[in-house]
């Protein structure tokens, strides 16, 4: 209950409105003429506050934005006009050429799919350990807990390189060379200790009191993850979901080092483009730019339930 | 009762994601296994990206011929050394033939076969003979020349040719305005044509081949001699250091930073009246280019020593680890006989002096003329052959350039990169 009168969205507006309401009138005419000149400075204030604040949005969504925009419009220019000098941002010549050319080559659909199941699955299997392995350290507490979660960023503090070599060397020798499921368990490697960390704080943020209402219930321990906390932390989960997928589908150097002829990814084909003879700028962005297109539906897609994940993982019962 | 409930949800969840990754573990989209045990007639072929469209055509032939079908690996240049080196380390390979940047064989000469029954007389007659020179390491030959590049000079025809240009040259340096033989003709012409928001020539500061073909022009072998001593500061490599830096003030701006992606561009975009640039960006040329059909090609321009440039060959070599030797030799030999047809495509290279000779005359390819004169160059080299050769390119051979066309001190550059490369090999 505090944690939803907390996360009201309306919460701070309507405080304003009872601290408002609560100024004792007054008929001093002098009084009602400063009250209302306070009220329009006030206003005014909050206009130039929120006009600066739009702009220094604008101005954020311009700078991460443009460099997306910006790939997007090379991938419609024609080959000349890709490599202008000075470049321009928007085409001389709308082309579809470099689309047809990228979606064309051999391999490239494949190397979708492959994409696709390789992010899915570590996307399951980051999920799957991360899911239990934060809800143990989160509730039990215990000192190996404790030491558990702070190794588990180890992986993360060692240079992929040096994960990767032995990695695709020890795939090779069990047989699973140039299969999505090493590349999906390479990739679980990267994503399953953030997994972890980011699901932590989301349990960390839901009260005990709601396991223990639903054990009273006649839960068990079990039933209660099940039923009401994780439904509790959908929204983490899709924060983390979202977060492994993208880990895996823009993951390039295991891809490369683990990756041949049956389970390529789109990240290596498009690094492809640039080859020690020349760089197919038209081809490599069209490529990009229909590559992020599923990164963009899901996140639209999962939209609310990340903002929830997100005000979730802000507020701890 | 929820309890039981609750198991049977996760053992769901966890069969379905049990099924997915057992059917993932056999199924990915890209096709057959890379990873065969057994001999076969089907041969993996890794290869950078650049190079697997002069293979293409090869592979359907040699299916054809011998039955040996190749499933390329397409991997970008910056990864596949990484790749090629995780591989070989762990001796488990997954390709039978590798097509290796002349750089590299130096590095992986005892994870590759030797095959010298594919080099007969009558093959290395055929071959460039820097490249007969750089495939021979330590006694056995380990890779075949699939195809080579080297520098040739591109110039606007149409600025050479106009009459107006031709006249005012020859007031002012008294000989005909004509492609560059010579070093100073180089500097003359560049200098001549920068005027106007155009320049002369590009000095790319961020790649070292350029300079390091000077070097041979001048007549020094490149920073290490026959014997493997460091000679990066003799009076060779400074004359080509100056000459090269004495081209700044007729090129763009920011020439520490210009490399190979960045000169052709300024040529393609017609900022630049001539570059000395890799034989195969003739015709690369983009059709709706301002310059396109308006170039020209020739050899590279000569030193004291004469024409030389650096030679840029892949050689197609077979992992010591495959299970599948025989098949492999047998594209190899197979990717050397049909080697002209490399040239069809869209990289339009090849290794062969008789496939250059066959298309030399042919509208198109002009530029594989002076190509032939730069690669046949008397002092023409190929790069030291020494494992090292890429980590002093990255970090004391560039980083000298860029100091040096930034103004530096040459001989002082000079000196010092002795040092730092002599640290290197110790």
């Amino acid at each position: 209950m505090r944690v939803a009168e907390r996360t009201r969205p309306d919460a701070g507006k309507a405080a304003a409105v009872t601290a408002g309401s609560s100024v004792p009138s007054t008929t001093h005419e002098g009084g009602r003429k400063r009250r209302g000149v306070n009220r329009e400075g006030l206003e005014a204030g909050r206009r130039s506050t929120r006009t600066i604040l739009w702009i220094l949005l604008a101005a954020a969504m311009v700078l991460y934005g443009f460099p997306f925009l910006y790939l997007l419009f090379t991938s419609f220019k024609t080959p000349i006009d890709t490599i202008a000098v000075p470049p321009t941002v928007l085409p001389k010549e709308w082309t579809l050429e470099n689309y047809v050319n990228a979606l064309g080559r051999s391999g490239v659909v494949a190397s979708f799919i492959n994409s696709i199941q390789t992010a899915i699955i570590s996307t399951l299997l980051s999920l799957v350990l991360a899911i239990p392995a934060a809800y143990g350290i989160t509730r039990y507490k215990t000192p190996s807990g404790r030491v558990f979660i702070m190794a588990a960023l180890v992986t993360r503090m060692v240079p992929p390189v040096a994960i990767g070599i032995p990695l695709a060397s020890m795939m090779a020798s069990v047989g699973m060379a140039d299969t999505p499921i090493a590349l999906s368990i390479a990739h679980t490697t990267i994503s399953l200790p953030l997994s972890i960390w980011l699901m932590s704080s989301f349990f960390e943020a839901v009260p005990r009191d709601l396991e223990e209402a639903a054990t009273v219930d006649g839960c068990s321990r079990l039933g209660a993850l099940w039923r009401v906390v994780i439904p509790v932390v959908s929204g983490g989960i899709a924060v983390t979901a979202i977060f492994a997928f993208l880990a895996s589908w823009n993951e390039f150097l295991f891809a490369l080092l683990m990756t041949a002829i049956r389970s390529q990814t789109t990240p290596v084909v498009i690094a492809n483009f640039q080859t020690q003879f020349g760089l197919d700028w038209g081809s490599m962005t069209a490529l990009a730019a229909v590559y992020s297109i599923p990164v963009i539906l899901l996140t639209l897609l999962l939209q609310r339930k990340i903002v929830a994940g997100m005000t979730l993982g802000a507020v701890k019962g | 009762m929820s309890t039981r409930k609750t198991i049977n949800r996760f053992a769901v969840i966890g069969g379905l994601c049990t099924a997915v990754a057992l059917a993932a573990t056999g199924c990915g989209a890209g096709g057959p296994s890379s990873t065969g045990s057994a001999a076969s007639s089907t041969v993996n072929v890794l290869v950078e990206a650049g190079g697997h469209a002069e293979l293409t055509g090869v592979a359907e032939q040699c299916k054809k011929d011998t039955g040996v079908t190749a499933n390329f690996v397409e991997l970008p240049y910056d990864g596949m050394f990484n790749r090629l080196s995780s591989e070989f380390s762990s001796g488990n390979v997954s390709f039978d033939v590798a097509a290796l940047d002349s750089v590299w064989l130096p590095s992986f000469k005892d994870a590759v076969q030797p095959i010298d029954e594919l080099f007969t007389d009558e093959a290395k007659k055929d071959i460039f003979p820097a490249l007969v020179k750089e495939a021979n390491v330590d006694g056995h030959f380990i890779g075949m020349p699939a195809w080579t590049n080297a520098e040739i000079i591109l110039y606007r025809k149409d600025l050479f040719d106009d009459p107006k240009n031709k006249a005012d040259f020859k007031a002012k340096y008294g000989y005909e305005l004509a492609a560059p033989t010579t070093w100073k003709q180089y500097q003359e012409i560049s200098a001549f044509f920068t005027k106007d928001g155009m320049y002369g020539t590009d000095v790319k500061g961020a790649v070292e081949t350029e300079w390091l073909a000077h070097v041979l022009q001048a007549g020094s072998p490149m920073v290490l001699d026959a014997d493997g001593k460091v000679v990066v500061d003799n009076a060779a490599h400074k004359e080509a250091l100056d000459f090269y830096t004495s081209l700044v003030k007729s090129a763009p701006s920011g020439a520490a930073q210009v490399d190979w992606a960045a000169a052709q561009n300024l040529f393609n975009q017609g900022k630049t009246a001539m570059t000395r640039f890799w034989a195969h960006a003739y015709r690369q040329i983009p059709k709706d280019s301002p310059v396109a059909g308006k170039v020209g090609a020739a050899p590279m321009i000569g030193g004291s020593a004469g024409v030389a440039g650096v030679p840029g060959p892949w050689y197609l070599s077979v992992p010591k680890a495959t299970k599948n030797t025989e098949a492999a030799k047998k594209f190899v030999k197979c990717a050397y006989d049909h080697n002209s047809m490399g040239i069809e495509s869209s990289l339009g290279l090849a290794a062969r002096i008789s496939a250059f000779e066959k298309y030399q005359d042919k509208t198109g390819y002009e530029s594989f003329k002076p190509l032939i004169e730069t690669l046949s160059g008397k002092a023409t080299q190929t790069r030291p052959a020494t494992a090292k050769w890429q980590q002093i390119v990255d970090t004391v051979l560039i980083p000298t350039l860029q100091k040096a066309v930034a103004g530096g001190d040459s001989a002082a550059l000079l000196a010092d990169a002795k040092k730092q490369i002599e640290a290197l090999l110790k």
